[in-house]
């Protein structure tokens, strides 16, 4: 039993804003009142529901190939010395899987959404986040490039396809669905890329990104998964790409979906040179759209990996950079690219991409449908969030920064003109509240009665970079992780996952092209339940039809 | 510059159409390869199987798979890097030096031929082996390898996969990833992983004697080290962990017989392509499992005084 005394609550889901109460906890869940158990005087400090990561890349093959593509970064990353509770490793652009945890807990997050899991590797993916204490954990399987299901689409049989998704997503122990650069992996198979989104598909005869679009977020909402599709749109990070975002979004106009690092998908002019921000024009198309949620994709200075399952966009980076390139293609699935980058300040394109990130965050008016993200480890580490909500929260700050970027980024961006500023319950909103609404996870995000017992407990001061890089407490499930900045306590998360319908009969219509495709035996495909660490299942609405 | 380019086994199955073995004896090191994922197998995109795909040999000698190949290309021994060199010359139609051509025992016409059948694959694949990553010049002969697949990318679909060794090599290397940030030669001394190769992999840490014990885990270095890293395990306790008894087991102060893992004991294995395989044990062993040994131990040690106070300040960050 806990109560937490004296603090300022921020719980948006309960429209709580800066109240002083009690928060009481027993047997891991928020409960109305406590009558014994220990009692943390909260006085001067605000109250958080945990935070929650909608859209970051901690563990699986494409990360674990990343980190062996950076062993002169590990030698600047800051070491974690192994003492009794905690176990040794390094943080930097993509910290070992304990030190995820611990740095993820000091951050006062508890929840993380995995973004992208081929089924074919889940089992390793899953693996790591068993060795990822702290945090709670689910994950989106790559579907946008599976061969199996783009057949199906080819052929007209959607209802096949909609069971072969609902299988893969069981046999992944995935929560969601991602589709990353839908029919673009594809091509890269043969080398090539999906610039439009009308264009054929190489190979077949029938299908276009567009309609690859359109059925993934038919299905994801005929299933009733709790999270919408989870969107990487077609041409990320290139000029001029804001047009390919705005059609994407209309074709998902009478479905939900969630825009994954929007940032990446709202630039103008045509090329290197004359790239410019879009923010504003996709800003309006959103918020004129209750269907949509988004997260940043916010992207700060210094050294950091991009690793995508967007394999032409990788190959892209790499010829711009002439540095390492890493690129795994998965059969049948998807794809996987690993290039080391560098943002600079002085830099234009870069500059214009923090700018627009900002932009993105500021513009989008309903902080209930935009998460704050970085696609870490893409546009920086997310241990770095709190640089950015100094910049959300502090307009004079942002200005001092935009003096350092090169002046003639000022008539590209539109990031000098804003003038909002987030509040602690906005930022209470972006960080826990909204993206747990996103995923639908009930249990997260809030600090109603039933909730799970996940809070964050900040020191009440004005330097929002300081107060959330080192929160007083974090309490995860019940139990006091962190306390005055160290990790007194390690606890194993859990699996979030799902298990929509799906047509028992459909195991037996994929065996035989199974065998056919892959190189993997059938039945050594599914990840068993009992490799999970507390597996979680969480409701689909779609009732078993 | 370079970068590591590859695949899964199953794309190369499904796609290639151009198969390069460099430095390697697949027919006699890894016999299923050629059925399994290269040669043989009917893909998708690759409907008659061997038809439909060309298999270049590149090795110092002719060995069993040269019969499985379309092409051997005898490299003279030691100058694959000067090999690899005038193909990522001449792919890029840049002029070659032919002293440097004729070094490598092969004729300007045959590395043009080759050079262009790379060009021209629609989906290519180098599988190296020991033969190029373990001669002269070591990692720099795959790292110009790799690069050079990379560098194919500018025309067509290439990618570049080292024919690992036996056992769960590649399973190792995976976890120490996750783990400490590095693949090998890890030092945790400080209570945080460091990485020097050459000063913390086992052979150098024994040959210098810097280690006090030695627990051997699914592995024989008693048969393939070098003697004085062999002369130091027997100085010092060293214990072993294996079903059977090895070179290894018969120098230590202590062999614990263990269960076979994927015969008599559950596990995972990942393949040279870090897929993971769920290994499901067919029989029952009376021997515990390799992780039941390591968890006793660790329990055990666990009940010592710690070697770290319980809280150490963070190092603050910069
Ligand atoms: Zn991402």
């Amino acid at each position: 039993m806990l109560r937490i005394t004296g603090g300022k609550v921020y719980d948006p889901a309960n429209g709580v804003n800066g109240v002083i109460r009690d928060v009481c906890i027993q047997d891991g869940r928020i409960v109305a009142d406590v009558e014994a158990g220990r009692t943390i005087n909260a006085t001067g400090m605000v109250v958080f529901p945990g935070g929650v990561d909608v859209h970051t890349h901690v563990a699986g093959a494409a990360l674990n190939f990343a980190r062996a593509m950076i062993p002169e970064d590990h030698l600047h990353s800051e070491p974690f010395v192994r003492t009794a509770i905690r176990r040794g490793g390094i943080s930097g652009a993509t910290p070992t899987t304990y030190v995820t945890g611990y740095l993820y807990g000091g951050l006062g997050y508890t929840t993380v959404n995995e973004a992208a899991v081929p089924i074919l590797s889940a089992r390793h993916t899953h693996e790591e986040l068993r060795d990822t204490p702290i945090v709670d954990k689910s994950t989106c399987v790559l579907m946008a490039n599976n061969e199996i299901l783009l057949d199906q689409l080819e052929a007209g049989e959607t209802e096949r396809a909609r069971h072969f998704l609902a299988w893969c997503v069981g046999a992944a122990k995935a929560y969601g669905v991602k589709a990353v650069n839908p029919g673009g992996v594809t091509a890269w198979k043969w080398g090539k890329d999906a610039n439009t989104l009308y264009e054929l598909v190489p190979g077949y005869n029938k299908i276009t990104p567009a309609g690859i679009i359109q059925s993934l977020a038919r299905i994801v909402d005929d299933l009733g998964l709790p999270h919408p599709l989870h969107l990487h749109c077609n041409n990320l990070g290139v000029p001029g790409n804001y047009a390919t975002t705005l059609e994407t979004l209309k074709l998902v106009e009478s479905n939900r979906a969630h825009i994954a690092h929007i940032q990446y998908h709202a630039y103008g002019g045509n090329d290197w040179t004359t790239m410019r921000s879009e923010s504003t024009r996709i800003a309006d198309y959103f918020n004129a759209h209750p269907n949509l949620t988004a997260d940043a994709g916010a992207v700060l200075f210094g050294n950091t990996v991009t690793i995508t399952a967007d394999g032409p966009w990788q190959h892209l980076l790499y010829k711009l950079t002439g540095r390492k390139w890493g690129n795994i293609d998965v059969e049948n699935e998807t794809g996987c690219g690993v290039v080391p980058y560098v943002y600079k300040e002085k830099n234009l394109v870069n500059a214009i991409q923090w700018a627009v990130g900002l932009e993105m965050l500021l513009l989008i008016s309903d902080p209930w449908r935009m998460s704050l993200t970085t696609d870490h480890p893409n546009g920086a580490a997310f241990w770095r969030y709190p640089e950015i909500i100094e910049l959300l929260m502090n307009a004079d700050f942002r200005r001092e920064q935009i003096k350092k970027l090169p002046p003639k980024v000022l008539e590209r961006i539109i990031l000098p003109e804003l003038t909002r500023e987030y509040t602690l319950y906005e930022i209470a909103i972006i960080t826990s509240a909204g993206p747990a609404r996103s995923l639908g996870l009930r249990q997260k995000g809030h600090l109603g009665i039933g909730a799970d017992a996940d809070v964050a407990v900040f020191n009440d001061i004005k330097e929002a970079r300081k107060m959330f890089a080192y929160p007083r407490y974090v309490i995860k499930g019940g139990e006091v992780v962190i306390e005055e900045g160290e990790v007194r306590k390690t606890v194993e998360g859990h699996s979030l996952l799902t298990q929509p319908f799906h047509d028992p009969k459909i195991a037996d219509f994929i065996r035989p092209l199974f065998q056919q495709y892959y190189t993997m035996s059938f039945d050594n495909y599914p990840v068993e339940m009992e490799r999970l660490e507390h597996p979680d299942v969480q409701p689909c609405t779609q009732a078993n039809s | 510059m370079g970068g590591k380019v590859s695949c899964t086994l199953g794309e190369v199955k499904n796609r290639a159409d151009l198969i390069v073995y460099w430095g390697g004896n697949p027919a006699e090191c890894h016999p299923r390869h050629f059925t399994k994922y290269s040669l043989m197998p009917k893909g998708r995109f690759v409907p008659n199987g061997r038809k439909d795909r060309t298999m270049i040999l590149v090795d110092i000698r002719e060995t069993a798979s040269a019969k499985a190949a379309d092409i051997f290309l005898q490299v003279r021994p030691a100058k694959d890097f000067e090999m690899i060199t005038v193909l990522r010359a001449l792919i890029k139609e840049q002029p070659v030096d032919t002293k440097l051509v004729a070094e490598t025992g092969l004729t300007l016409e045959e590395l043009t031929d080759f050079a262009q059948r790379l060009k021209k694959a629609k989906f290519g694949v180098f599988f190296f082996g020991m033969g190029l990553s373990m001669t002269r010049g070591k990692h720099m002969n795959s790292a110009a390898l790799l690069t050079l697949a990379a560098e194919l990318n500018a025309f067509t679909k290439f990618v570049a996969m080292p024919m690992r060794g036996h056992g769960n090599v590649t399973g190792g290397d995976v976890i120490m990833r996750w783990t400490t940030g590095y693949p090998f030669g890890v030092n945790l001394a400080r209570g945080y992983p460091r990485f020097n190769p050459g000063e913390y992999s086992t052979i150098d840490l024994l040959i210098r004697g810097d280690t006090d014990a030695v627990l051997v885990l699914g592995a024989d270095p008693g048969a393939t080290m070098p003697q004085p890293a062999i002369d130091h395990m027997v100085r010092v306790p060293t214990i072993v962990l294996d079903p059977k008894v090895t070179h290894t087991s018969k120098i230590a102060r202590v062999h614990i017989t263990t269960a076979v893992t994927g015969i008599s004991a559950p596990g995972t294995a990942y393949r040279m392509d870090e897929i993971p395989l769920p290994l499901k044990p067919p029989l029952k062993s009376p021997y515990p499992t390799d992780e039941e040994v390591i968890r006793r131990i660790y329990q055990a040690v666990a009940k010592k005084p710690p070697l770290m106070p319980p809280v150490r300040p963070k190092v603050p960050r910069v």
